[in-house]
C-alpha cells in the first residue's frame, strides 16, 4: 500500500480547494477554517504513519523516511502558525500600512511553498530536488509583494525576485555540471560517481556553483545582503514565513546534497562550511546590533541563526539530522512567539523598538512572553533554545570542530546583547509619550500563551529530544 | 561540434548574463540577463545529454522542466515589476532606495 503518500497528496490538493471554496463563498472565512482543518488532518495523518528503518519509495522518485516525516511535521507546524499569524493582517491595518486582501490566495500560496518543502524532502533525484526548491521559492516572491498599496512591498519583491532568480541560475548551472560529471540524475548513482572520482574539476565547479546558489536562499555570507531589505519591506506575516519555512527548505536542500551525493567529499567540504558558518553568524550578529526596526532586526537575527544551523552540518549525518530537526522545532516556536508579540504591538503603532517601551506596565504577560522568546533565541538555559544550540554544537564536536564551536559560543555574547535590547526596551525604557492602548484578539492570546509554555517546557521535557534523536538517528 | 565547444559557449553565455546583470540599471534588461544565465545552464544540460551522459533522456527532460520553471519565475517577476512601475513610473533600479540600513 502507498499510504505514506496520503499526507503529501492531501497537501497538494488543499491549496486548490482553498481557492475553490473562496470562489463559491462571500468572504474568506470558510477558506480559513478549511485550511486550518486540512492542516490538522495532514498533521494527524503524518503522525499515524508507521515507517520502518527503510525509506518507502514510490516509483523510484518519491521517498518518505522517518526524518522526512518529522521535517514534514515541522513544516506543517510552521505553515499553520503562519496562517494564524497572517489572519490579523487581513482583518485590520497594522504597522501604519493598509490591511492585506485576498486571504484565501495567500493561504494557498503558503501551502504550495510548504509542498515545495515536502518535495525537497522526498527527492531521490536532482529534478525533484530542483523543482521542490523552486515550488518553495516562487510563491515567496508573490507573498513578499502581496501588499500592492505599500511601495516598500513592491521594492522588496523586486529585490527578492532579482536575487532569487540569480540564485536559481547558479543552482541550475551547478546541477548541470553535476549531471555532466555523473551522467545521471539519481542521487545514489551520483554518490557512487563522486566516491570514485573525488578530485574531478567538474565536480568541484559544480559544488562551488551549488554553494553559491544555496547561499543566497539560506542567507549565508556573502550572499545575505538581500535579506534585511526583503524582510523589512515584506508584510510582517511574510517575514515570519520567510524566516521559518523558507529557511527550513533551504537547509533541507543543503542537507540532501551534502549527506547524499557529496557524502564522500563531506570531510573536504568541512573547512568551507565552517568558514561560511563562522562569518555568517558573525555578520548577522554585528548587523543586528544597530537596528531599530523590528523586522530588520529579525532579519539579521535569522541570518545569524542560519550560521548556527550550518555549524551542525559539519557533523556526521545522524547527529546533524537530529540537531537540525530539534533546532527547527525550537526556532519555529520562539520565532513565531516573537512575531506574534510584534503583531500585537504593531497593530496601532509602527514596528520599531520605540513601540516596545512601556510594555511591561501595559501588559506584563506580553512583556514576559517577549523575554522568553528573546532568551530562547539567544540560547539561555533552561529554555528550549539552549538545548537546541547545544545539540548543534554537539554535532560539530563529533567532527572535531572545536575552534568553530568556541567562536560560535563567543559570538553568542554579542547575540545575547542585542536580544537583551528587546527586553530592555520592553522593561526598562520609559515611553516618551503615553503609549496607545494595546488591542489583542483571543486567537493571539491563546497562541502566545501556548507558544510561551512550549518554549518554557520543551527544553526540560526529556522525552521530546530523545524521541527526535531516536526517530532520525 | 564537440562537447568542449558547447561548454565554452554555455560558460560565455553565463558570464555575459552576470556582466549584463551588473552593468544594466534597467529592470527588464536585468531580467533578460538572468534569462541568458538560465539558458546557459540549459545548453549545458543538453550538451551533456547529447555527448556524454549515460542517462541521456534525463538531461534533456531537465532542461524542459527548467524552461517551464523559468517561465513561472518571469511571470511573477513581471507582475511585481508592473506594480513597481505604477508607483515610480520608471524601471530604473537606482530608485530602489527606500529600504536601507
Amino acid at each position: 500500500m502507498n499510504a505514506f503518500l496520503i499526507p503529501d497528496l492531501l497537501l497538494l490538493l488543499t491549496p486548490f480547494l482553498v481557492i475553490a471554496i473562496r470562489i463559491f463563498t462571500r468572504n474568506s472565512k470558510p477558506a480559513f477554517i478549511f485550511a486550518n482543518l486540512s492542516f490538522l488532518v495532514i498533521f494527524v495523518f503524518l503522525n499515524r504513519l508507521v515507517l520502518g528503518d527503510e525509506p518507502h519509495i514510490f516509483f523510484s522518485t518519491w521517498k518518505v523516511d522517518r526524518f522526512g516525516v518529522l521535517m514534514r511535521e515541522i513544516l506543517i507546524l510552521g505553515a499553520f502558525l503562519g496562517v494564524w499569524f497572517a489572519k490579523d493582517y487581513f482583518d485590520h491595518r497594522a504597522d501604519h500600512k493598509s490591511k492585506l486582501t485576498q486571504m484565501a490566495e495567500y493561504i494557498a500560496a503558503l501551502m504550495f511553498a510548504t509542498f515545495g518543502g515536502f518535495a525537497v524532502l522526498s527527492a531521490t533525484e536532482l529534478l525533484t530536488l530542483f523543482l521542490g526548491l523552486e515550488i518553495a521559492t516562487v510563491p515567496m516572491y508573490a507573498l513578499t509583494a502581496w501588499n500592492k498599496t505599500d511601495p516598500n512591498g513592491s521594492e522588496a519583491g523586486t529585490k527578492f525576485i532579482l536575487m532569487g532568480s540569480v540564485a536559481t541560475a547558479f543552482e541550475l548551472f551547478g546541477l548541470s555540471y553535476l549531471y555532466g560529471f555523473a551522467g545521471t540524475l539519481e542521487l545514489s548513482l551520483i554518490a557512487d560517481a563522486v566516491a570514485q572520482n573525488m578530485h574531478s574539476p567538474l565536480l568541484w565547479i559544480s559544488v562551488l556553483f551549488l554553494i553559491c546558489g544555496i547561499g543566497f536562499k539560506l542567507t549565508l555570507f556573502p550572499f545575505y545582503t538581500w535579506a534585511p531589505d526583503v524582510y523589512d519591506g515584506a508584510p510582517t506575516p511574510t517575514t515570519a514565513v520567510l524566516s521559518v519555512t523558507s529557511k527550513l527548505v533551504a537547509v533541507i536542500f543543503l542537507m540532501v546534497l551534502i549527506f547524499g551525493p557529496f557524502a564522500a567529499i563531506h570531510s573536504e567540504l568541512i573547512p568551507f562550511l565552517s568558514l561560511l558558518a563562522a562569518i555568517t553568524l558573525f555578520v548577522g550578529n554585528l548587523g543586528a546590533l544597530k537596528q531599530n526596526r523590528l523586522r530588520r532586526f529579525m532579519a539579521y537575527s535569522s541570518i545569524s541563526q542560519a550560521g548556527y544551523i550550518l555549524i551542525a552540518l559539519i557533523g556526521p549525518e545522524s547527529l546533524a539530522r537530529g540537531a537540525v530537526a530539534y533546532y527547527f522545532v525550537v526556532y519555529t516556536i520562539a520565532n513565531y512567539l516573537a512575531f506574534f508579540i510584534f503583531g500585537v504591538i504593531g497593530r496601532n503603532r509602527s514596528e520599531t523598538f520605540e513601540s516596545l517601551r512601556g510594555l511591561s506596565k501595559q501588559s506584563p504577560v506580553l512583556a514576559v512572553a517577549l523575554a522568553v522568546a528573546a532568551f530562547s533565541l539567544a540560547g539561555i538555559p533552561p529554555l528550549a533554545g539552549f538545548l537546541g544550540k547545544f545539540f548543534l554544537f554537539y554535532s560539530a564536536a563529533e567532527a572535531k570542530g572545536y575552534a568553530l564551536i568556541l567562536f560560535a559560543v563567543l559570538n553568542n555574547v554579542i547575540a545575547l546583547y542585542y536580544y537583551i535590547q528587546l527586553i530592555k526596551a520592553a522593561w526598562v525604557d520609559e515611553p516618551e509619550t503615553e503609549p496607545e492602548p494595546l488591542a489583542i484578539t483571543l486567537r493571539q492570546k491563546v497562541v502566545i500563551i501556548v507558544l510561551m509554555i512550549g518554549t518554557l517546557t520543551i527544553g526540560v521535557l526529556p522525552f521530546l529530544n530523545t524521541n527526535i534523536f531516536r526517530i532520525v538517528g | 561540434m564537440t562537447l568542449q565547444n558547447c561548454l565554452i559557449l554555455a560558460f560565455l553565455l553565463f558570464a555575459i548574463g552576470i556582466w549584463g546583470l551588473l552593468r544594466r540599471r534597467h529592470l527588464i534588461g536585468m531580467l533578460i540577463s538572468i534569462e541568458i544565465m538560465l539558458n546557459a545552464a540549459n545548453i549545458n544540460f543538453i550538451a551533456f545529454s547529447y555527448f556524454s551522459a549515460k542517462d541521456s533522456t534525463a538531461g534533456a527532460l531537465f532542461s524542459l522542466f527548467a524552461i517551464a520553471v523559468t517561465a513561472c519565475e518571469m511571470a511573477i517577476a513581471l507582475a511585481i515589476i508592473v506594480t513597481m512601475y505604477r508607483r515610480h513610473h520608471s524601471l530604473d533600479v537606482n530608485q530602489l532606495r527606500d529600504l536601507h540600513d
